[in-house]
């Protein structure tokens, strides 16, 4: 049997980018379906093949890291690159939303009745459910520094809790702010306000669905004593998407909620 | 046999299991020989039977699911013609 005298990982063939590509195309051409004929199994279908891909592959990632060793330092090294180059690339997607609104807030058109919140808009206060909003994603951020801590100190039953109460936190912001979507006395189709409102709380609602999935595939990893407290890199990628996701929202706060209100 | 070695150091660093009240048990050096088995199963059905069942579904749903949608496009592209 030949080993490798290098370091780095020579990812063996995987089903799964195929699989992966596939199910872009069943969710792509489901979306027309529904959209032009009403029909929604080809989009069912995409979003099943699409989670199953994604199950498939990162539990394989798990395989090659946690029980075959293959994530060696510079194998890290090349991860922490990665995950910081996409995280990049998703501050630049939410930068054109940030674009889109503060284009049309900062000349309001003489439509809108030259003013921002255009005439007929009653925004929502944002010293209620949106600060409260803000305090329980902040609340998170101090949470799981708390867990990464007790993570490198070798205290599982402490890192547990505290990963916990971040997940919690996460599920709170999102109950919340379905409430606030149920509520709102405005919509999407509500001109350009509910158009910029809609899709960047909304894009940002998503990530932390997104997020806090990330966290609970931790969690789990954590019951199963995966991560050590020297080597924890998933936790890590996991913890920064959560800031990102954190500090999206500070800025949405900030412009859409309080100066756009 | 570098990766194997580096496997080998990460158990040691692995928190000792002192879950006296709940149920994990550290079953991570058991992963490790499984996975590290050298008999020519690639990766993705390495863990067994659930693999394969979970293989073979995401192929059919996939593979089916592009027919399904080939078919579709081909039944969108000629509309049918009005009386």
């Amino acid at each position: 049997m030949t080993h490798q005298s290098h370091a780095y990982h020579m990812v063996k063939p995987s089903p799964w980018p195929l699989t992966g590509a596939l199910s872009a195309l069943l969710m792509t051409s489901g979306l027309a379906m529904w959209f032009h004929f009403h029909s929604t199994t080809l989009l069912m279908l995409g979003l099943l093949t699409n989670t199953l891909t994604m199950y498939q592959w990162w539990r394989d990632v798990t395989r090659e890291s946690t029980y075959q060793g293959h994530h060696t330092p510079p194998v890290q090294k090349g991860l922490r690159y990665g995950m910081i180059l996409f995280i990049t690339s998703e501050v630049f997607f939410f930068a054109g939303f940030f674009w889109a609104f503060y284009h049309s807030s900062l000349a309001p058109t003489p439509q809108l009745g030259g003013h921002w919140p255009p005439t007929g808009i009653t925004p929502l206060n944002p010293l209620e459910v949106p600060l409260l909003n803000t305090s329980v994603l902040l609340a998170s951020g101090v949470s799981i520094t708390w867990a990464h801590h007790s993570l490198m100190e070798n205290n599982r039953n402490q890192m547990i809790q505290a990963l916990l109460i971040t997940i919690l936190l996460g599920l709170y912001f999102t109950l919340l702010q379905a409430s606030e979507y149920f509520e709102s006395p405005f919509t999407i189709s509500d001109g350009i306000y509910g158009s910029t409102f809609f899709v960047a709380t909304g894009f940002h609602g998503l990530h932390v669905i997104i997020g806090s999935t990330f966290l609970t595939i931790c969690f789990i990893r954590q019951l199963m004593f995966h991560f050590t407290s020297k080597h924890h890199f998933g936790f890590e990628a996991a913890a920064w998407y959560w800031h990102f996701v954190d500090v999206v929202w500070l800025f949405l706060y900030v412009s859409i909620y309080w100066w756009g209100s | 046999m570098l990766w194997n070695l580096l496997a080998l150091r990460q158990i040691g660093q692995r928190t000792i299991s002192t879950a006296s009240r709940r149920h994990f048990k550290n079953k991570v050096p058991e992963k490790q020989k499984l996975f590290q088995e050298d008999d020519e199963i690639p990766l993705y059905l390495k863990g067994g039977v659930a693999d394969a069942l979970l293989y073979r579904a995401t192929m059919i749903l996939t593979v089916g699911g592009t027919a399904y949608a080939i078919y579709e496009l081909a039944v969108a592209s000629f509309p049918k013609k009005q009386e």
